[in-house]
């Protein structure tokens, strides 16, 4: 059950990190320009620069808009932005090589700090004694009740 | 005047040494008079840099141009008020200021101590003299704001325009007080490791310094996007700069050391988990001060870098390997004597919490920083942007609101099948509604749509809470409604204002959320009269007006804004044009509602042809961000608040946390 848990919860975890955009589906032009940034020092996408004269963004934005006419793939797109201005222009590091790393590196860090967790708190829970057994309190009367509550609370603001 | 402020920087720095040297000698010699003389140079130190800051505000006010740092950030036609903030608006005076916050904060702690926690006091005093000791060094040897020119200028190259915004006035300082006060808790943690002191009465006193840091890191952030989203013109709040990131870690370390810190209190436990919390948060403040500072990777603050970087990370190696050091020889008197029985518990939803928000930071970091590693491994340049971090940090995200909801009801200890039912049958069920409005209202699949019934969810528990506490108030001690609330939250100030700051934080993420899903764009060349349509928005552009005075000329582009053909409102957004660092820059138009902002930037005017481009944005509930900050500061404010026992015998208090050390 928990290895159920914990593995549904890594799924949860990791799926968006699957290329956005299935195969069939055409990259739109938003899409294609968030993917890069814009070389004119705003440290921005291009999609988001709004220097609207933007000697940088707006070429490379008419680029994508041909490209996309040609009906080239994102990959591809992409691959000739990369190759026109190096690896810098693109907004996120690829998904392969070292640049795995980048995106692989955080959930493996977290993963290996939760088993870790896990692990241990198992450990000391085979080793911690058993619960009390759980009985029914004896009724309280209100009176007893009500100071029993001003005392606590009066004891323990920050409960 | 100029040369009695850098003289008053010179003997700061004197005194911090002083202070450092006589704390330490006090301890080890046991001379409580030496001791003594270390806080009161402390004193000295803070009215030494408090006298040089003077000084230097001063000479910004006088328009003294023979001062280097007043020729190179005011001009004499910049307005009061960011002449000011100019103080912080380059890098020597913002490590002035800086020193000015750490000393005076330190003269704070001196005073509140004065009669407590005596024996970890001369490491504090220690520690926070090392570190201003360090600033003040700098400001004395490497950067000195208090530099004349060899011939005075005859005018100032003026504040760069983008920082000459109101947010200028609140943003830097209320980020330089979350980062410098985290130095507090930093003192104290390093003072129990060394005194060996490591109940959690340091924890008990730094309480209140750890939520002023963390709630001032807060404000901090959100001031820094609501400048971004107000000045910078591009329709969004949060770039994940490295400088906004180097913000935003410590932010979360120390959000997980806040809630980690509980578990140390109610069942002995976490103990060096704490004190690497609060080592990291202290850290990475000083990390952060090295990216913007350093220059190392490439950021839009770049109007602070410097060749300060190799001294910061200099010192922030000194604090990792002495912090480091004396947790590792202190590691067998840290070990806890508490345990988690159950997965099913407060303690496993917060270790969890803590988890994950450190994973965040993790995340945030090794995105800051990989640039930097791809060029030293494989020599080439990439760039990590808002994609990757957007991508990566948005799962983690919807993961911490879930344990946000489920953290502070689930029983503590072991939760039973009973104990759950109770909890969380109500809130989950306004989940599971919320979740289905949502999905036949037609809202797609997807993080945003688990954001906002997750959000509910939480909202759930909370108000769950709210309704419980004082239902068994009216139950048990017959009182009204209101007063039985009023006086479940003012007895239990900690605990509900911990819940004010959770809906601050969800109202966050719905507008969070909202936002970067369902934002509307569009960019439209108009001229005068032409009509265009943006979401359910009519803009009408009418004209061109233009303004000048001696300091800008602006020029605005009026629009006439209608819904359903009824008019709105008009908007003017504009170009603005400095004349002393001849810059342009934007001014945007927003009207903003608690439904959507209306979003227009003015992109280009064409004198000939008298068309306009504007980009125009509809942003849904953003408003709701900043409303979450608002929530978030009462939530603050309830819980610093002292309860009426600390109030009536804060001695009595002291001597009990004494006896628990």
């Amino acid at each position: 059950m928990t290895r159920f848990a914990v593995t549904l919860v890594l799924a949860l975890l990791v799926a968006p990190l699957a290329t956005p955009g299935a195969a069939e589906e055409p990259p739109t032009q938003s899409e294609i320009e968030e993917a890069l940034t814009c070389q004119c020092g705003c440290g921005l996408t291009v999609h988001s620069c709004n220097h609207l004269q933007c000697p940088s963004g707006e070429p490379m934005k008419d680029e994508i808009r041909r490209r996309l006419a040609l009906g080239e793939s994102r990959e591809t797109i992409l691959a000739a932005f990369a190759a026109k201005y190096g690896e810098k222009v693109l907004s996120s590091p690829t998904m392969r090589g070292f640049n795995w790393l980048a995106w692989i590196t955080p959930f493996a860090v977290l993963l290996v700090a939760g088993t870790v967790v896990v692990i241990v708190v198992r450990g000391r829970l085979r080793h911690a004694p058993a619960p009390a057994p759980a009985g029914t309190p004896a009724p309280m009367d209100p009176g007893a009740r009500a100071r029993l509550e001003r005392a606590l609370s009066e004891l323990d603001p920050d409960a | 005047m100029i040369e009695l402020g850098r003289l008053a920087v010179c003997l700061a720095l004197v005194c911090s040494l002083f202070a450092v040297a006589a704390s330490i000698a006090g301890v080890g010699w046991r001379r409580a008079d030496l001791v003594r003389s270390g806080e009161n140079a402390a004193f000295a130190c803070w009215a030494l840099v408090a006298l040089a800051t003077g000084i230097l505000l001063q000479a910004l006010l006088a328009r003294d141009f023979s001062v280097e740092y007043v020729a190179s950030y005011s001009s004499s036609t910049l307005p009061t008020h960011y002449t000011v903030a100019a103080l912080w608006g380059g890098q020597k005076g913002s490590l002035l200021f800086w020193a000015f916050m750490l000393t005076s904060f330190t003269a704070i702690v001196e005073w509140q101590n004065r009669q407590r926690n005596r024996d970890l006091m001369p490491y504090v005093t220690a520690v926070l003299m090392v570190v201003a000791a360090f600033f003040l060094g700098l400001v004395t040897f490497v950067t000195d704001p208090f530099e004349r020119l060899a011939r005075p200028a005859a005018e100032g190259a003026d504040l760069n325009p983008l920082l000459q915004n109101y947010w200028m006035m609140i943003h830097p300082p209320s980020l330089y007080t979350g980062y410098v006060s985290a130095s507090v808790p930093f003192a104290f943690a390093i003072a129990a490791l060394a005194t060996g002191r490591l109940g959690d009465r340091w924890i008990r006193t730094t309480r209140r310094w750890a939520l002023f840091s963390w709630f001032f890191l807060s404000l901090g952030n959100l001031f820094g996007a609501m400048w971004a989203y107000e000045v910078l013109g591009w329709g969004g709040y949060w770039a994940w700069d490295p400088v906004e990131n180097a913000a935003f870690m410590p932010w979360l370390v120390s959000t997980a050391y806040l809630h980690s810190v509980m578990i140390q209190e109610k069942k002995d436990m976490l103990r060096v988990w704490n004190m690497v919390l609060v080592l990291l948060t202290f850290a990475l403040t000083i990390f952060g001060t090295f990216l913007t500072r350093s220059g190392v990777i490439s950021s839009v603050h770049s109007f602070t870098q410097s060749g300060l970087g190799p001294f910061f990370i200099a010192f922030l190696l000194l604090v990792l390997l002495v912090s480091g050091g004396l947790i590792a020889y202190r590691l067998p008197e840290l070990r806890t004597r508490g345990t988690i029985e159950s997965f099913l518990s407060r303690e496993a939803a917060f270790l969890f919490n803590n988890l994950i928000l450190v994973g965040i930071a993790f995340a945030v970091f090794w995105g800051t920083v990989f640039p930097v590693i791809s060029e030293w491994v494989r020599g080439v340049k990439i760039t990590v942007g808002p994609p990757f971090f957007n991508r990566v940090n948005a799962p983690l995200g919807v993961a911490l609101l879930f344990l946000m909801g489920v953290g502070p009801v689930i029983a503590w200890r072991r939760a039973t099948a009973r104990n759950l039912y109770r909890a969380f049958a109500g809130p989950v069920a306004a989940g599971l509604v919320a979740w289905l409005v949502l999905l036949l209202g037609g809202m797609p699949l997807g993080l945003a749509q688990a954001t906002f019934a997750l959000g509910v969810f939480v909202l759930g528990t909370v108000v769950q809470e709210f309704w419980r506490g004082m239902r068994a108030r009216q139950t048990l001690l017959h009182e009204r409604a209101p007063t039985a609330l009023a006086r479940v939250v003012g007895k239990n100030r900690r605990r509900y204002g911990g819940y004010v700051i959770h809906v601050g934080i969800v109202m966050m993420f719905v507008g969070i959320a909202a936002s970067s899903a369902f934002r509307i764009e569009a960019q439209r060349t108009l001229k005068p009269g032409d009509v265009t349509a943006v979401g359910r928005y009519t803009l009408r552009y009418a004209r061109i007006e233009r303004a000048e005075d001696g300091h800008l000329s602006t020029l605005a582009a009026v629009l006439d804004v209608s819904t359903n053909g009824q008019p709105l409102t008009v908007l003017r957004p504009e170009k603005r044009f400095y004349k002393k660092p001849q810059q342009p820059t934007t001014e945007v138009a927003n009207r903003s509602t608690l439904r959507e902002d209306l979003y227009v930037v003015l992109g280009s005017y064409d004198e000939k042809t008298q068309l306009i481009t504007i980009l125009a944005y509809v942003n849904p509930l953003v408003v709701w961000i900043w409303i979450g900050g608002l929530v978030l500061t009462i939530g603050t404010a309830i819980t610093v608040w002292p309860s009426a026992v600390e109030r009536r015998a804060p001695l009595a208090a002291g001597a009990l946390e004494a006896e628990r050390a």
